[in-house]
């Protein structure tokens, strides 16, 4: 157990650690081989932990930080929800490692591209398995680094540059937030041990819950790009395809949902606390969604899905969902990654285009392409009998099951939200399919190989959690400790909704052929080509970033020239100097007194002496 | 002895490097064997105390040594060592051979005076972190000021001499004040019946009738402040950063500033308890000021000196924040972060001087697509550029990490106004990384990769900075009884 534990963290650091020192020096396929094998040693032992898990074990390495009553120790904490994560995690980033093999395969950096990829595992696994909150704002802050690093992989273009400063700065933003929650904790328990403090919640007021469920709230927003920290996630496609689906399938944008879920057992006693994460989450998954129908560039609208599928996560989060939760965050980890390896061999494939409007006729060329492609969006789209389906109607279930008003309400928003996923699926499935025939340049097996298993995944996810009527799921039981399935729940509900979602899903699916099928889709590009106000507006995604631009980033740079010129050196400085200019001046003042004339001096002496006496006459 | 040895080592040993101007090489040798043997006297300090941590003697210190020196007005050479005074002598002695391997090339005019000058700033800041004597302090505190004087004179660039003189009125008319602080405390302490003394341990409980307190405690205070340097006294530190030469901006930035702070712990507080309570919410304004405004300005810098120089004295805000919330936990993070700082901060100020010796220019907008000339340089800036912003798992993060959380418990609105330094220092850090590392080169500077003496000063700083980032436990140990001591926090 403690070996397989230190094994799955230990070799993918060891890993990145040798490829960030030596990956110039080695060769390409030590380099290659080195990266996949310590991600695969990581998958074996995640595997070997599944199979022998049988109760939460806590493991202490190391002391980290120890001073006076303050402990954060090297601790790690293996349960159900840890357990099924790290083995996705694993799973994922393995057949992402291999794709890369392919994609990187003419890039002369890859040493440091691995280094990177496989430090980003490690934090990742870290941040999971922490058992403390300052050992899971370590690997918090780690994926957040590796990701300014790997989406401005190619750093000669600045615009890449920008994209991974503002992803680092906008989770930063949220981090803050999740410090000020820890200083709080450790202020409130003395501790800042996850499974300590998780069973002390109902000492606390309701009040301060929410308080500190708020700010972790505000720190999960930033990494899962919840609203309003979201702007970061689209440019964050500037980095190599393989980094957006590490970063936007498996692991960083579910770090921020992770971490709900880990401390609801705290702060979830506040019910203001549920409806304003259910909130954020149904509000973000319905403007992504809207943003989605507009996109052009391929890897663009895979993002904001992806941002509009955490919104789901969330809502189920705060719906109370937890199972339902890990889920839909399985099988999204399956078929958005699915989707962007698909994307990435797609945009290979046709020499580095990935306008939408600009692509097309794939009908042909690579079937194995084709088919994962739409298996992983059938998934997307929630189609009837995929893994999407099941998972996301798991969520719909929960929050239509709350019986209350609110519930209702975001019930019927997720609807609304499942019916404009399956359009934008369906309207870039038709984009891409349409058109005329192109010639597709042949890819490597390792880019193509990791679809097939993912693929299969998407489309048969629900095997990890059947609904209930059709036995009991095995994520269902796994998690039960967590989150206790509802009982005496009637398998004709559950059915009825699955029946509705199906329904949406398909409808999305009609919409999208009536628009988008057949010859109507050249007319919609002519169309996009110059795009309405209200598609603008979708397109710019609700013009966020330009909000932001005018109230924050741009007032930040003049402030700080404004403060440095006017401030430091007309003010303080200046004043200072001033200072200096007049002690000298009454220096030279002081300084004529000394003429060399001794008759001056002698009436000087005169004077004072006369004072002097003077004055100790008079006391 | 051993105290002895520490401080006078480095002021003798630089003697005879005066004489060596015409001999270079044999400068250079023979002040790292100096700069390393006193290094080797800090090792056998270490070696010898069986607990570090635990002060056997009154007051915490674990060696001490006691002589008269004027008895007439009772001074006496008191110096001793705690766990503090340890882990910052022990800061010194590590800095100080790394500054004059850093100086090693670049300084070809009057090379003995120069590492003369630094042994003598070696001996003087050991001096400082010793003394338990108030007068004897005040001397290596006045001394400190002339080598730094010169080597920024000399030996600096730009404005030099202007950079030079303000420098040294600034910290000058501070201690100048001091002077007559540690004078006045001397008379209240006679006034009150006690005998004649300087020795902080003695002085220390002092009563001072009414209103009498305040002042003094000011006097103490305006020095350390302008040498810490607190805003807004601090506009001497970015021209005097700008204008030294490498060793210099690194003996400044990571020996220096940490005199300043370690004043107000070592006697500000003890000697002036109700005073500095008093003034408590005057130095948490001023603490936050100077982590927001530090890094804001710092955002807005065109040379890349003058920008860690700002970053330095944001930096400084939150070692202040700890000192003024004075919890166990905050002082433990603020005297640790004097250490991160100084490693941090000192790669830095070693990487730009670097840069700027291949260059021939400290202008951020003259450089870029570093990474593609000299990948491994490129790779350890960042490393430390990421360690400056408090990356967990290197330095800076437990430092920080801990004075948030002790000052959360005595200031929680201060504390939160702080967190925004996490977000600040990161913009003007990844400006910097994108202008410095990333992009395309913008003008056709000689940047070439790191050569093997910049590899042992970097890679040296680069391990400490780990090592102290994922193992700290050890020198918070060191910490706990003298902090408990000085809190009342137990230990």
């Amino acid at each position: 157990m403690k070996l397989c534990l230190s094994l799955m963290l230990l070799l993918p650091l060891c890993g990145g650690v040798v490829n960030a020192i030596l990956g110039r020096k080695l060769p390409r396929r030590c380099v290659e081989l080195l990266a996949c094998g310590v991600i695969g040693g990581s998958f074996l032992s995640a595997l070997s932990l599944l199979r022998s898990y049988r109760h939460p074990v806590t493991l202490e390495l190391l002391p980290w930080i120890t001073a006076f009553d303050f402990k954060a120790p090297i601790t790690f904490y293996l349960d159900p929800l840890s357990l099924v994560l790290t083995t996705m995690i694993t799973a994922v980033c393995g057949l992402i490692h291999l794709h890369s093999v392919g994609y990187m395969k003419d890039d002369p950096d890859y040493g440091r591209y691995f280094a990177l990829l496989n430090l980003f595992v490690f934090a990742m696994l870290t941040l999971i398995l922490a058992e403390n909150l300052p050992l899971l704002y370590l690997g918090w802050e780690g994926v957040g680094f590796c990701s300014y690093a790997l989406i401005g992989f190619w750093y000669r273009k600045g615009s890449n540059v920008d994209a991974g400063r503002k992803a680092f700065i906008v989770t930063r933003v949220g981090d803050t937030f999740l410090g000020i929650a820890m200083v709080w904790i450790f202020q409130l328990f003395g501790t800042l041990s996850i499974t300590e403090i998780n069973t002390m919640g109902f000492l606390l007021p309701v009040g301060v819950l929410t308080g500190i469920g708020l700010l972790l709230l505000a720190g999960a927003s930033g990494k899962s790009a919840q609203l309003p920290l979201a702007v970061w996630l689209p440019d964050a496609m500037a980095g190599p395809t393989p980094v957006s689906a590490l970063i936007h399938a498996a692991t960083m944008v579910t770090a921020g949902v992770y971490l709900m879920m880990r401390m609801m057992p705290l702060v979830g006693a506040s019910p203001l606390l549920h409806l304003a994460v259910a909130c954020t989450g149904g509000i973000t998954a319905f403007y992504a969604a809207t943003c989605a129908l507009a996109q052009r560039d391929l890897k663009r609208l895979l993002a904001y899905s992806t941002m509009s599928q955490m919104g789901y996560l969330m809502l189920a989060v705060g719906g109370g969902g937890i199972t339902a939760a890990t889920y839909h965050l399985v099988v999204h980890a399956f078929f958005k990654a699915l989707l962007f390896l698909g994307a990435g061999c797609i945009i290979t494939a046709c020499h580095h285009q990935q306008d939408l409007f600009r692509l097309g006729g794939l009908r042909k060329g690579n079937p194995l392409l084709l088919w994962s492609f739409l298996a992983g969006a059938a998934s997307l789209a929630a189609l009837p009998l995929s893994g999407g389906f099941f998972s996301k109607d798991a969520i719909l279930l929960e929050l239509f099951r709350r019986g209350t008003p609110t519930g209702y309400l975001l019930y019927a928003l997720a609807l609304i939200t499942a019916f404009l996923t399956s359009l934008y699926t369906f309207r870039m499935v038709y984009l891409l399919l349409g058109g005329e025939e192109r010639q597709m340049e042949t890819l490597p097996g390792t880019m193509l190989l990791p679809l097939v298993p993912l693929a299969l995944l998407a489309l048969f996810g629900e095997i990890i959690n059947l609904p209930s009527f059709m036995g009991n799921g095995i994520l269902t039981q796994f998690l039960a400790p967590l989150s206790p399935p509802p009982a005496g729940d009637s398998g004709t509900e559950e059915l009825l909704l699955m029946g509705v979602a199906g329904a949406v899903s398909l409808v999305g699916l009609a919409v999208a052929h009536l628009r988008y099928g057949g010859a109507r889709r050249e007319l919609r590009i002519a169309q996009g080509e110059r795009p309405s106000p209200l598609t603008r507006f979708f397109l710019h995604g609700w013009y966020l970033d330009d909000l932001y631009g005018v109230i924050a980033v741009r007032p930040y740079g003049v402030l700080a020239r404004l403060l440095w010129v006017r401030v430091e050196k007309g003010g303080i400085d200046a004043t200072l100097d001033g200072m200096a200019v007049l002690a000298l001046k009454g220096g030279e003042r002081l300084g004529s007194w000394t003429t060399g004339r001794i008759s001056a001096y002698l009436l000087s002496f005169a004077g004072g002496a006369a004072v002097i006496v003077g004055w100790l006459a008079w006391c | 002895m051993v105290l002895t040895l520490l401080i006078f080592l480095p002021l003798l040993g630089g003697l005879p490097l005066l004489a060596l101007n015409g001999r270079p090489v044999l400068a250079r040798r023979l002040a790292l064997a100096i700069a390393g043997a006193e290094l080797g006297a800090m090792v056998l300090v270490t070696l010898r105390t069986p607990q570090l941590g635990v002060g056997t003697l009154p007051g915490g210190y674990f060696l001490m040594e006691d002589r008269s020196w004027i008895p007439t007005f009772g001074i006496r050479y008191l110096v001793g060592m705690d766990g503090i005074s340890y882990l910052l002598a022990a800061l010194t002695a590590f800095i100080t051979p790394l500054a004059i391997f850093t100086s090693w090339r670049s300084i070809r005019e009057k090379v003995g005076c120069h590492f003369a000058l630094i042994l003598l700033l070696e001996g003087a800041i050991m001096g400082i972190f010793l003394s338990l004597d108030l007068v004897l302090f005040y001397l290596f505190w006045e001394g400190m000021l002339i080598p730094m004087f010169l080597l920024i004179g000399v030996w600096g660039h730009g404005n030099r001499i202007r950079s030079a003189l303000k420098f040294f009125l600034f910290t000058f008319s501070g201690s100048v004040l001091m002077l007559l602080g540690i004078i006045g405390l001397h008379l209240v302490h006679l006034a009150g019946g006690g005998k004649a003394t300087f020795a902080l341990p003695e002085l220390i409980g002092t009563r001072f009738p009414p209103g009498v307190e305040g002042w003094l405690c000011a006097a103490f205070l305006l020095a350390f402040a302008v040498k810490a340097p607190l805003v807004p006294f601090h506009t001497w530190l970015p021209d005097a950063h700008t204008d030294a030469p490498t060793a210099g901006s690194v003996d400044l930035a990571g020996l220096l500033l940490k005199t300043g702070a370690y004043g107000f712990i070592r006697f500000a507080w003890p000697l002036f308890p109700h005073a500095t309570a008093r003034l408590t919410p005057l130095l948490y304004v001023v603490a936050v000021a100077g982590i927001i405004y530090g890094a804001w300005i710092a955002y807005a810098q065109t040379d890349m000196k003058r920008l860690v120089a700002y970053s330095s004295i944001s930096h400084m805000g939150f070692i202040m924040l700890g000192i003024a919330a004075w919890t166990p936990l905050s002082l433990t993070g603020s005297l640790l972060q004097m250490v991160n700082h100084g490693i941090t901060t000192g790669a830095l100020f070693a990487l730009v001087g670097m840069l700027g010796e291949r260059a021939g220019t400290r202008e951020i907008s003259a450089f870029g697509g570093l990474w593609d000339r000299a990948p491994f340089l490129s790779g350890l800036f960042l490393l430390f550029a990421m360690a400056s912003a408090g990356l967990p798992g290197l330095n800076n993060f437990v430092g920080e990490f801990l004075i948030l959380t002790g000052s959360f418990r005595a200031a929680p609105l201060v504390t939160i106004f702080a967190f925004t330094g996490v977000v600040l220092t990161l913009l003007y850090t990844v400006r910097l990384a994108k202008l410095l590392l990333f992009v395309t080169p913008r003008g056709d500077l000689p940047l070439g990769e790191i050569s093997r003496r910049e590899l042992v000063i970097l890679g040296t700083l680069a391990v400490v900075a780990l090592y102290l980032g994922l193992h700290p436990t050890p020198f918070l140990q060191l910490l706990q009884g003298p902090v408990g001591l000085l809190t009342g926090g137990g230990s």
